[in-house]
């Protein structure tokens, strides 16, 4: 595979200055958006995505309601101005749809949607910026909008996108990358070790396969790692703005002793 | 806002109390008065010009408000048989996430979302404001400026909003900068004593008039601002309630409002403003001359809140430049 860009050179650089297992920065923002019951903002390099979570609520529909448990619904918009060449995609674009359904079939394992039998929970993904792993941050961001709104959960999903260039594995592509190397994306729920969706569009050598799966997976609980350390800092500062109003310090206390 | 409900009981609250001597509103405003806006220019990298802006956000808990994302984006157009010959064009839509009308069955959205675009791109489509160096090469190519809008979160004042959100994008957008450039055949050499003449390469990057095609310049800034963003326009919403008006409505006031008067300004420097556009929403009637006087009221609301707006996006280009040269500076 030739082209013009180099994409790991001699000194074991890629051509954003990474390593082969480096990821790129990460932010989690979970501030509340206006009306939504839960949201979050995540990016991973230039790649950034918002997603607003509703719910679990009365359906728009009542067709869709599902009577043993609640039905997950997501709506994704792609901002036109988010890729290179602007490109404006209609809400009934194949590709979207398929996204979208990636994205439900990633967490309907994960969602405890027994709990909330003839409702709908809302999931809404917007991606305003794209630069390669659009579907991982869209996982994260769910993830962490689920646990803003207070969905049980069974476990985070974390997901990353592995490639392979030559016969070295690298975690985390650009966009630059993933034209030209074959790449894989992995959700997995660290505490459990189970993962819950691998998409892979391009091919990819069976032997090569096992060590990219093996190493997103380690890339998966360094991710969660820093999305717990934001779920936990969000939810203290929740606890101590409950406890700030009223003399209910010392129950607060109480609860965050119990969590840790 | 069609989508928020609103009981009996709390409309006529909320008119009660805007109607009474000392018109009250929920958040102490003044009738005259916005929410706070903040605006950040220079948000997508991928575009050339791009804003952020939120009336209204909630310092406290880091929400709320209502949150529009612009970005301009350009593309090279060729440009068909006509009378515009030397300009480029330019388009507008805006799309909305269904975040920020939960309530909204994905048919409303759409309807929606198509009204936004058709009244804004009505507006900044037309050619007296369409910026005058989207040229490229006479005739042949020009820069066709897709403004594409998102809203993100909508709590009253859209319309507003999204003129602001616009104008900020625009005046963000840099053109890059182009030379056109012309193919010519290699005159032939007549005889073999003249060598020391000087041997003309067939591509000529001169400026010429039979410019065919164009190349883009190599330069240490992204491009020119576009010519004319001062004139860039700008929409004030007079929220009418009988006799009185009142600005910037969050969306429990504009369920309680019969009736808004949108008005579109344009204000080239120093000049007065032109009015670009108007549009009465919602059921309610109103008097011609009372007209007259909204329309003079909104011109004065507009200079103010151009004016605050400018200062902003003067001190944004500040900040923006001067991380472009500080990046520079730690590459070199």
């Amino acid at each position: 595979m030739s082209s013009r860009i180099e994409i790991l050179n001699d000194g074991g650089f890629r051509s954003d200055g990474r390593r082969q297992y480096e990821l790129r920065e990460m932010t989690f923002d979970m501030a509340e958006q206006a009306g939504a019951d839960g949201s979050a903002s995540v990016a991973h390099g230039l790649t950034q995505v918002r997603v607003s979570v509703f719910g679990p609520r009365e359906a728009k529909m009542r067709s869709q309601t599902i009577h043993d448990r609640a039905n997950i619904n997501v709506e994704v918009g792609i901002a036109p101005f988010s890729t290179g060449d602007r490109r404006k995609r209609s809400k009934g674009d194949k590709r979207i749809l398929e996204f979208a359904s990636t994205i439900k079939s990633t967490f309907e394992p994960v969602i405890q949607t027994a709990l909330y039998p003839r409702s709908q929970i809302d999931i809404f993904v917007h991606v305003l910026q794209q630069d390669g792993g659009v579907l991982q941050a869209c996982i994260n961001a769910t993830t962490l909008a689920l646990a803003n709104a207070g969905v049980p959960l069974l476990d985070f999903v974390c997901a990353v996108t592995g490639g392979v260039h030559a016969a070295a594995p690298m975690l985390d592509l650009t966009t630059l990358e993933e034209n030209d190397l074959p790449h894989v994306t992995v959700a997995v729920m660290p505490r459990t070790g189970r993962v819950t969706l691998v998409s892979m569009e391009t091919r990819l050598h069976v032997d090569r396969f096992e060590e990219i799966l093996r190493l997103a997976g380690q890339a998966g609980g360094v991710i969660h790692k820093e999305m717990r350390a934001v779920v936990r800092e969000r939810t203290k500062g929740l606890v101590d703005a409950m406890g700030a109003g009223v003399r209910t310090s010392d129950f607060a206390e109480d609860a965050m002793v119990a969590d840790s | 806002m069609a989508f928020k409900s609103l009981s009996k009981s709390e409309k006529a609250y909320i008119q009660a109390s805007l109607q009474s001597n000392s018109s009250l509103r929920g958040d102490g405003r003044s009738l005259q008065e916005y929410r706070t806006i903040s605006l950040e220019t220079g948000v997508a990298p991928l575009a050339n010009g791009s804003a952020r802006l939120n009336i209204g956000k909630n310092d406290a808990e880091a929400g709320g408000g209502t949150e529009i994302l612009a970005a301009v984006k350009l593309e090279v157009e060729d440009i068909e048989h006509g009378e515009r010959v030397d300009q480029g064009r330019v388009t507008c839509s805006v799309s909305c996430s269904p975040a920020a009308y939960p309530l909204a069955s994905s048919g409303g959205l759409d309807d929606l979302q198509h009204d936004y675009s058709t009244f804004l791109d009505d507006i900044l489509s037309h050619p007296s404001i369409t910026p005058a160096n989207l040229g490229i090469v006479r005739g042949k190519k020009a820069w066709l400026l897709a403004l594409d809008l998102v809203v993100l979160s909508d709590s009253g004042n859209v319309y507003d909003a999204m003129f602001m959100a616009a104008r900020a994008a625009i005046w963000d957008t840099k053109v890059p900068r182009t030379r056109s450039v012309e193919y010519r055949a290699q005159k032939k050499q007549e005889g073999d004593m003249d060598v020391d003449e000087e041997k003309q390469s067939g591509l000529d990057t001169r400026q010429v008039k039979a410019a065919t095609d164009f190349e883009l310049e190599d330069y240490w800034d992204e491009g020119i601002p576009l010519v004319g963003r001062e004139a860039w326009p700008i929409c004030v919403t007079l929220n009418l309630l009988s006799s009185l008006h009142f600005l910037d409505a969050t969306s429990q006031e504009e369920a309680a409002t019969p009736l808004r008067l949108l008005l579109v300004y344009s204000v080239a420097s120093k000049s007065t403003p032109a009015l670009q556009g108007m549009q009465l929403l919602g059921s309610g009637e109103v008097d011609v001359a009372q007209i007259k006087k909204l329309i003079q009221d909104g011109e004065k609301h507009a200079s103010q809140l151009l004016a605050a707006i400018n200062l902003k996006l003067r001190d944004e280009e500040v900040r923006l430049t001067d991380k472009a040269r500080l990046k520079f500076a730690s590459v070199r």
